[in-house]
């Protein structure tokens, strides 16, 4: 790889950072300035601005990106090419990461006034389901960590947003891998009650402290007891939201006997 | 025989963009991501030098380090902080429990670091051939 396309790829990193760090901006200045936020591992609900606690998030990727970049074209010749693949590699990560998060905002300032929509179309949430388990195998299997996926077969095709289930599922099954010790196990099983369909993500975790169960669909929260595992704390609230604009709810129990149990339901809508 | 470094940091891109100029240099790296099983395996490896997080999942690196003062086996290994949180209550602690070094990993520019890690490692040298010829 020679220096030119090096320089060329940094150079469009750093433009979609100038782009995203845009965004996050505007975002953040747009919405409430007064959100709350509740603290790590404590009920207190403090009043804080968005911006400083996401400006925050972002430093970590950005700062990855900088230093990938920066060895990149200070090493460009001595650098071996699985290091050149790592450093590029990394870049793609980080800065997905910091895609992930511009959504993430960009969901939250549409939620919180009143403008997020879900586009309904005629799905399987068997299929839906199958996909994110698909996805997820290979980062459960380097986690050492089963993963099983049940789907009734009495459900019928209904009306809900695929892609945006598709993200509460993503969402609560890289928590439940994510809070898993080695040779734990996951299970994912989807069935119809009534006229809903109820979907339950299940791990053997360290489970979530009673006290906090209340404060897990909030912004920023992350429970006590996650062992400096890192996130954002946003996933829970959107995933919330994005249920219940289908007319749903989410809610977590505890899996006993021991674990936590995610589980949300969306009415079956086949007109 | 290089010399072994034990970089202990969960965060994947962190350790991506640290170790690659350390192996430049020629140092043997070992990473370890999990802040339970670092004391042990830091005892059992004998490295040279110790670059040490703070937040871990398992156990934090600031009690890591308490740890690794107590034990008769790692007392005297260099171990440097490199983490992102400069807190006055961060840093005062780091030093009273005997770090060697508080590194910001935004204050570094990667390429930078192996300089850092020699000077440590030189003064180990020094030390070393003291010690031997007291």
């Amino acid at each position: 790889m020679n220096q030119l396309t090096l320089l060329n790829i940094l150079i469009i990193v750093e433009a979609v950072l100038l782009l995203v760090l845009s965004l996050v901006v505007f975002s953040s200045t747009k919405g409430s300035p007064k959100e709350k936020k509740v603290v790590k591992g404590d009920t207190k609900v403090l009043k804080e601005d968005f911006l400083p606690i996401i400006v925050h998030e972002m430093r970590s990727p950005l700062s990855i990106i900088n230093g990938a970049a920066d060895l990149l074209v200070k090493n460009t010749n001595s650098l071996s090419v699985e290091q050149i693949h790592t450093l590029l590699n990394q870049i793609k990560v980080s800065s997905t990461t910091m895609l992930d998060m511009v959504g993430s905002i960009l969901d939250i300032s549409k939620m919180e006034s009143g403008r997020f929509e879900i586009t309904k179309k005629m799905s399987s949430i068997s299929l839906v389901l199958g996909d994110e388990c698909s996805y997820f195998e290979p980062l459960a299997k380097i986690k050492d960590v089963g993963l099983e996926c049940t789907s009734n077969v009495d459900i019928p095709d209904f009306n809900f947003d695929p892609d945006r289930i598709k993200q509460v599922l993503n969402n609560l099954i890289s928590n439940a891998i994510k809070f898993s010790s080695e040779k734990g196990k996951v299970t994912i099983n989807a069935r119809k009650e009534g006229n809903k369909c109820i979907i339950e993500v299940c791990d053997v975790g360290v489970g979530i402290p009673k006290e906090e169960k209340q404060h897990l669909f909030q912004k920023f929260f992350q429970a006590s007891n996650q062992g400096g595992r890192k996130g954002t704390g946003l996933g829970l609230f959107i995933s919330k939201g994005i249920v219940e604009a289908h007319g749903g709810k989410i809610w977590a129990e505890d899996n006993e006997p021991k674990g936590t149990k995610m589980i949300f339901q969306i009415p079956i809508d086949t007109n | 025989m290089p010399k072994k470094i034990m970089f202990v940091e969960d965060d994947e891109g962190f350790y991506n963009i640290f170790s690659v100029p350390l192996k430049m240099k020629g140092y043997e790296i070992i990473r370890i991501a999990d802040g339970s099983s670092a004391v042990e395996k830091i005892i059992t490896e004998t490295p040279d030098l110790v670059l040490l997080d703070i937040v871990l999942p398992g156990t934090s690196g600031l009690d890591i380090l308490k740890e690794l003062r107590e034990r008769d086996e790692t007392k005297s290994t260099v171990v440097i902080m490199l983490t992102n949180f400069g807190s006055d209550e961060n840093i005062s602690r780091a030093m009273e429990y005997g770090a060697n070094d508080y590194l910001m990993k935004y204050n570094i520019v990667p390429s930078e670091l192996p300089d850092k890690i020699a000077a440590y490692l030189g003064e180990c040298q020094e030390f070393a051939v003291k010690m031997t010829e007291s």
